[in-house]
Order: C-alpha cells, then structure tokens, then sequence
C-alpha cells in the first residue's frame, strides 16, 4: 500500500517537475514576449530528438548533449524573435498576439516535418540510467530520480536569475510596463528575444529530460503546448512561481488518474482547464 | 543643451503636435504649460524616443536623436519620468530605482547613485524593501523622480509632477526640483499647475491644440494678459 502510495506520488512530481519546466518557459515567451507559442511543444520534441540522436549516433551522455543541445536551441529562438517576431510587430501593431499566435502555428508545421524529413516517423527510444532505485519500498528508474531533482534545480535557479540578476529584474520590468522599461534603458528588441530563446530552451531541456524516460515521436509536440497553457492558466498569468506550483498540482492530478484510470488523464487536464477558466479565470496564484 | 526644431507628429489621421519648436538651455528649467490634450506628453514622448515624428528634428548635446531608439537617447543623458509615475508595482522600491540605473554606465556607479538618491529622499531608504504598490501617492512621486535621478542624467524631464498630490507636497516637490537645477541638471517641466511652476521655471511655452502659441522667461509670462485671463484667472 505504501508502495503503491510512494510510486504515485512520485510519478505525480516527476511529471509535475517537467510541466513546471515547460510552463515556466511558456508563461515567459506569453507573458513577456507576447507570443502565445503554440511551436512550444515541437522545441520539447527537437530536445528529445536531438539528445536521442546524439545518444544513439556517438553515445555521447544526454545530459552532456544538453550541453550543445540547449545553447544551439536558445540561438535558434533568439534570432526567430529577432528576425521573424520583430518585424511581425512592427506591422501588425495591436493586432500582434493574434498574428504571433498564426506565425507560432506555421513553426509547428516546418519544425515537425524538418524533424519528420530528418528523422522519419518511428517512434524512439533509449536506455539511459534506467538501473532501479527502491525509496520506500517502491521502485523507480534512476533516471526519474535525476529528472525530478533537475527539473526542480533548474526551477529555483531560473527563478533567482530573475529576482537576482540585472537581466532578470529587466525582464521583470519589461513584463509590467514595456515602455518604462524602454525609458529606463533596456532594449526591449534584445530582451524579448532573450525571453523567447530562454522560454524554448526551458522547452528543450524538458524535451531531453522526457527522452530519458518515455518513447519519443515527431508528432510528440502538441500534447505538451497544451499542457503548457493549462498549467499556465491554472497558475495565473505571468506568475513564475504559480506555473512551478501548479505543474506539480498537474503532475500530481495526472499520476492519480493515471493509477485509476490509465488514458484519461489528458481528459482530465481539459476539465480542469474549463473549471479553472469558468471559476477562477486569474488562476490558482494569480493577483 | 536640447533643441526641438519644427516637429509634426500625428496619431493615426489626429495631429497630436503641429510645427512645435523648443529649446532647453543647459542649466536651465524649462516649463511646457498647456491643458490636458494639448500634446504636452506627446512631445515629451517624441524627446525619449517613444515616439517618432513625422518631420523636424530633436537635437541633444549637438547630436541628432530624432532617430535613435529610447534606450539609446537614455544613455545619452535623458531621463523621462512619465505621467503619473508608472512604477514597476510589483517590485520593491530598490529595485524600482535600480531599473532606473539599468544603462550600464549608469549601474556601475548605482551604489553611489542610491546613497545621493536617499539623501534626497529618506523616506525611501526607510522602505526600500517594500513593495512600489504599498506606497501612498506621494512617495510613490517621490519614488518615480529618484529612479529618474538613478540613471545620472543631464536633462530630467518631469511629466505632471504634482498631479494628484497635495498642496504642501507639490511645494516640496518643487523645492526639490529647483534644488536639482542647483547641482546642475538641467530640466524640463511640463505641468498644468502653471501658478505654481512659474516660481521655479526660467522660461516657459505654452501649448494649446497641438502648437506653441506663447513663450518666454517666467516673468514675462505673468505680464502676458491672455495667459493670466485664459490660465490663471485674473
């Protein structure tokens, strides 16, 4: 009984670490960048992909990988805000959540198929630290253990580079009053770039974590934008620590339905999602 | 110091500033007086960069800026305090005054910058953990003009300082201003509450419906009849 208690629960934060990752990285690109990234979730497959393909081709260590993988993805969302997202906002002006969304939904296509064209349509996978570790009479890969401790690592280190750094506090500004921030001298071009690549690169670090642990697919990206935004709107806009919170709160829903009823936990997070937006629209932790 | 030479802005198909010229002498303080809507903000806003014009020129310090983006103009030497304050609530006083010393020279030397700040203002060092939407309107001013201090600029351009406070603040407040000016900054002032910024200003413009139609040294202002009639009522 315990056992199946600790595996739950434990399921339950694992999943939550990595919803709080990629929600955290959500929330920034919305919440600053004013993008509402529905390409979220293909950065979490090319994560995974990339780490499996450099795990399967030249054995190199995911989390080494992560070492090429994250930067070369933060480049990659950094210049698509500065070239694409840029000028996007330039002409359309007010209208630009709407047309960023259309732009983020035209990403999902050529990021899918470039992944499809270079990696075909299989489903992959790998073994990776999967030797078995008993806490409390319950039995879990290792490599879970080390997904929850970096997911949660990861969540505090991002959240003190806001509250610490310069950067950090510009991004802060920038999300209350961008054009304050303009007058206090932050270049606003540069930091919502900077707060696009970093939201996609949250996104890949839990692409390479969840290819440590589940089969990945081309296709895999969907499910987690959507996770994404529930976890963001149950959260409350714009609240960092609200999206770690309300990941794990996901995570732990998810684990619970998936012990009683394997499969319907995505139709859970629907309702959640609805009940959240017709009860409390703010969200759990939002002003 | 500052030279605006002839700038046309427009929002959309509405004129917001016609033909308006101006000029800020270093050392100075330099009043815009005119009623809401007159295009007092729009011009401040078209010094900082947040707006562009359509034509005509802004020179700062013997360069053109017209065409250089905000945080460019703000590490030139121009700091904008804008209309009612706009702080960052959900930060904590430091932090708002630290944003204002965000341009890197200027957060090299934000530890010095935060001693003379609170010297000024020690209501602030007092609460500087707290956050900026517990302050009262007051120090909530107070606070906006500090972090406009944070950047250590040659020209301070106060939007509407005393609106919304009272009497004896707004006295204070100008005291301060004027004591600016003393350590040498030089300012510019756009206010509605001409009465009382005419004791500090050197010289001063009046905008009404988009165009400078009077200016002067502040004492001339006062002689001026349809200034006294239309503003100041007597």
């Amino acid at each position: 009984m315990l056992a199946t208690f600790v595996n739950v629960l434990f399921d339950g934060l694992l999943m939550g670490g990595i919803y709080a990752l990629i929600a955290i990285g959500f929330s920034l690109q919305y919440g600053v960048a004013r993008v509402l990234n529905i390409s979220h979730g293909e950065f979490i497959m090319l994560g995974a992909f990339m780490t499996w393909w450099f795990f399967t081709r030249f054995f190199l260590n995911p989390l080494a990988s992560l070492l090429i993988t994250a930067p070369t993805i933060f480049i990659i969302g950094f210049f698509l805000y500065k070239t694409l997202f840029t000028s996007l906002r330039k002409t359309s002006g007010a209208g630009f959540e709407a047309s960023s969304l259309l732009l983020s939904f035209g990403l999902v296509f050529i990021i899918q198929n470039l992944a499809i064209i270079l990696w075909g349509r299989d489903i992959r996978g790998y073994t990776f630290m999967a030797s078995p570790v008993r806490i409390l009479g319950a039995i879990f890969a290792f490599n879970r253990v080390l997904a929850l401790v970096l997911s949660v690592c990861l969540g505090i280190l991002f959240y003190m580079f806001l509250a610490r750094s310069r950067t950090g506090k510009a991004i802060r500004a920038a999300a209350q009053d961008p054009s304050v921030a303009e007058l206090m001298g932050v270049n606003m071009r540069n930091v919502l770039s900077l707060c696009f690549g970093l939201g996609i690169l949250m996104a890949s670090i839990a692409g390479c974590l969840v290819s440590m642990m589940y089969e990945i697919t081309p296709v895999m990206g969907l499910e987690y934008t959507i996770i994404s935004m529930i976890v963001v709107v149950l959260g409350g806009l714009g609240s960092i620590p609200g999206c770690f919170l309300s990941g794990f709160i996901l995570g732990l829903v998810g684990s619970i339905v998936n012990y009683t009823q394997p499969g319907l936990s995505l139709a859970v997070y629907y309702f959640l999602f609805v009940a959240i937006l017709l009860i409390r629209p703010s969200g759990l932790f939002g002003r | 110091m500052l030279e605006v030479r002839g700038v046309n802005v427009s929002y959309g198909k509405i004129q917001a500033l016609w033909d308006v010229s101006i000029e800020v002498p270093e050392g100075q303080i330099v009043g815009i007086f005119g009623a809401n809507g007159a295009g007092k903000t729009t011009l401040l806003n078209v010094i900082s960069g947040l707006m562009r014009p359509l034509s005509g020129e802004v020179w700062f310090m013997g360069r053109k800026i017209h065409t250089l983006e905000t945080h460019r103009i703000v590490r030139l030497g121009i700091s904008h305090i804008p209309e009612g304050g706009r702080l960052f609530e959900e930060m904590t006083i430091r932090e708002n005054l630290e944003m204002g010393s965000y341009a890197p020279s200027a957060w090299r030397r934000r530890q010095e910058s935060l001693r003379e700040v609170y010297q000024i203002f020690p209501k602030l060092k007092e609460r500087e953990d707290q956050l900026a939407k517990t302050l009262s309107g007051g120090e909530r001013q107070m606070l906006a003009i500090a972090r406009g201090l944070m950047s250590r600029p040659r020209l301070l351009m106060c939007d509407e300082p005393s609106f919304g406070l009272a009497p004896l603040v707004i006295i204070e407040f100008f005291r301060i201003i004027k004591s600016l000016k003393e350590r040498g900054l030089t300012v510019l002032l756009v206010e509605q509450n001409i009465a009382r910024a005419l004791e500090i200003v050197d010289r001063a413009y009046l905008i009404e419906n988009a165009r400078i139609v009077f200016h002067s040294s502040s004492s001339d202002f006062l002689q001026n009849e349809y200034v006294r009639k239309a503003y100041l009522g007597y």
